[in-house]
């Protein structure tokens, strides 16, 4: 594997008295996708929070390119180029769409092999949003909120990017819309994190997959390997 | 009529002078959920500095517009280590900032007391301002006018800055989702201090614009906080259009009431804020905070 863009390492998380992760370790290698599978309850977003700076982690480190952000709030996190699309897309309701997006812009890393995001380039791959640029958030369609939920974390010009469950209660036409864009984004080799409960879906996108099972890891595979092992899924995800 | 016309802008002004002091409030409400009982004191501090560089009380005399900068630009930095001092260290615990900054309140009333003694300090109207305008047969106070004037300038440029500005609309996010804020790289802590020094500085001008007509006097401060928390109750904390048209009704309650119910003049002026608790408890313009 290349470099190591974001790594948890031997991560305990509790929420109060909970204890949620037990030594967690997975790394997501540069320009590649990691696919975070797990039941109901596994940490998946546990571990998106951890990596956010959102939970701070009890015990163990997480990095980001090398670079120990374990301590970091979500914005001095956000500021090392990690940015987060959160479970129910939580945009900003009280501002339009385009203030949604303005209010994210960060400017990218010196030396950053990517395409700068700007308003414009978001708007050109989602161009609905472009149409309701002046309207509320609070009243776009849910596919349109997660698409507003991606364009946001692009404005933060990110170098890894955090994305959980990005389907969840979506339509299939829009759930497809959603993984293309999430396989263009792969493709302009930007580090990513997807987290799903769909295994399928992560199956045709990802690189790397890791499982959890009652908040530690389980499994470390590829998608092939796992399309052949229907019993390991099973015992994990209660599928196939 | 011109009894009735004379009410009126009196009301007017006094809804003004209002909207200076609850509209930061109800910002530091909306965005901060912080109650801030130093509000009153605010207020008062604003005027008892700007009165005292006015008529020179620190050896040094400074015209009164002047005066009313530097007196909000000193209580807004007082505002800003008061969030950073003491504030911060109580994050989401509303009834332990209830009490520290009632405490404060307290606190600085005794303070005032101390500095400036127990008679009320009187502040003269700004030069050129002291005249009158008529109209018809009705004779209006300048001053009165002007203080019109500037709520209405104030009020401009609060929305022109929440609703127009790249800042306005990270100070919204904040009040929308803070965690997420801090997500997408909003550094929610310096804004929280931004707006309470905002706040602050907005409550001590609003006490020193207020000195030609209220005086300045020790318990100031408990005579306007309850208008504030009225006017944030009624409007809705967080939402500028709420606490203008919150602090003009007010404005005119308070007149009106004094003038033709003088006997029941608290009683009138609370009991909207009764109805709007219990039929609309965010305020007629807030949003409903779960």
């Amino acid at each position: 594997m290349a470099t190591s863009a974001l790594r948890l390492e031997n991560v305990d998380a509790f929420y109060g008295d909970s204890h949620v992760l037990q030594n967690v370790s997975f790394e997501l290698g540069e320009a590649r996708m990691l696919g975070l599978l797990g039941r109901n309850g596994a940490g998946k977003s546990t571990c998106m929070n951890v990596g956010m700076g959102l939970l701070s982690a009890r015990r163990g480190e997480v990095s980001v390119f090398g670079e120990p952000v374990t301590k970091l709030s979500p914005e001095m996190i956000a500021a090392r180029g990690v940015a987060l699309v959160p479970q129910g897309r939580r945009i900003f309701r009280s501002l339009t769409v385009r203030e949604n997006l303005i209010v994210a812009a960060r400017k990218p890393d010196a030396g950053s092999k990517h395409a700068p995001w700007t308003i414009d380039t978001v708007f050109a791959m989602f161009p609905r949003l472009k149409e309701r640029s002046n309207q509320m958030a609070a009243h776009l369609s849910g596919g349109e909120q997660q698409m507003l939920a991606i364009g946001r974390a692009l404005m933060g010009n990110p170098r890894v990017l955090l994305m959980d469950e990005p389907s969840e209660g979506l339509a299939p036409q829009i759930v497809a819309e959603v993984m293309t864009t999430i396989r263009k984004l792969k493709e302009s080799g930007l580090s990513i994190v997807l987290v799903e409960q769909n295994p399928n879906l992560v199956f045709d996108v990802a690189d790397d997959i890791v499982i959890l099972n009652t908040g530690g890891v389980a499994v470390v595979s590829t998608p092939a390997a796992l399309r052949q092992d229907d019993a390991l899924l099973r015992q994990h995800l209660g599928v196939f | 009529m011109n009894f009735w016309i004379v009410l009126t802008v009196n009301s007017i002004t006094f809804g003004g002078l209002l909207f200076l002091l609850a509209s930061g409030f109800s910002l530091i409400f909306g965005l901060m959920r912080i109650p801030n009982l130093t509000h009153g004191s605010l207020f008062m501090l604003g005027a008892y500095v700007g009165g005292s560089i006015v008529i020179g009380l620190f050896g040094f005399k400074l015209n009164f517009w002047l005066a009313a900068v530097l007196a909000s630009l000193t209580v807004a930095a007082l505002g800003a280590l008061i969030e950073r001092f003491l504030l911060r260290q109580l994050p989401g615990d509303q009834l332990a900032q209830v009490l520290v900054t009632l405490g404060i309140s307290f606190m600085a009333a005794d303070f005032c007391l101390m500095v400036w003694g127990g008679d009320p300090m009187s502040v003269a109207t700004p030069e050129g301002l002291g005249g009158f305008a008529r109209a018809g047969g009705a004779v209006f106070p300048l001053y009165r006018l002007a203080i019109i004037a500037i709520a209405v300038v104030v009020a401009v440029a609060l929305w022109l800055l929440l609703d127009r500005t790249r800042l306005g609309a990270m100070i919204r996010a904040g009040v929308d989702d803070p965690d997420m804020a801090r997500v997408v790289g909003i550094r929610v802590s310096q804004l929280f201090t931004i707006v309470f020094a905002l706040g602050a500085g907005l409550a001590a001008f609003a006490g020193i614009i207020g000195g030609p007509i209220l005086s300045v006097y020790p318990g100031l401060d408990q005579d306007m906080l309850p208008l504030a928390l009225l006017v944030v109750i009624i409007g809705g904390a967080g939402s500028l259009l709420g606490s203008f048209v919150g602090s003009i009704l007010v404005g005119f309650i308070y007149n009106f009431g004094q003038a033709l119910l003088p006997e029941l003049a608290y009683f009138v002026l609370f009991l909207p804020m009764l109805l709007v608790l219990l039929l609309r408890p965010q305020g007629l313009f807030g949003r409903h905070v779960p």
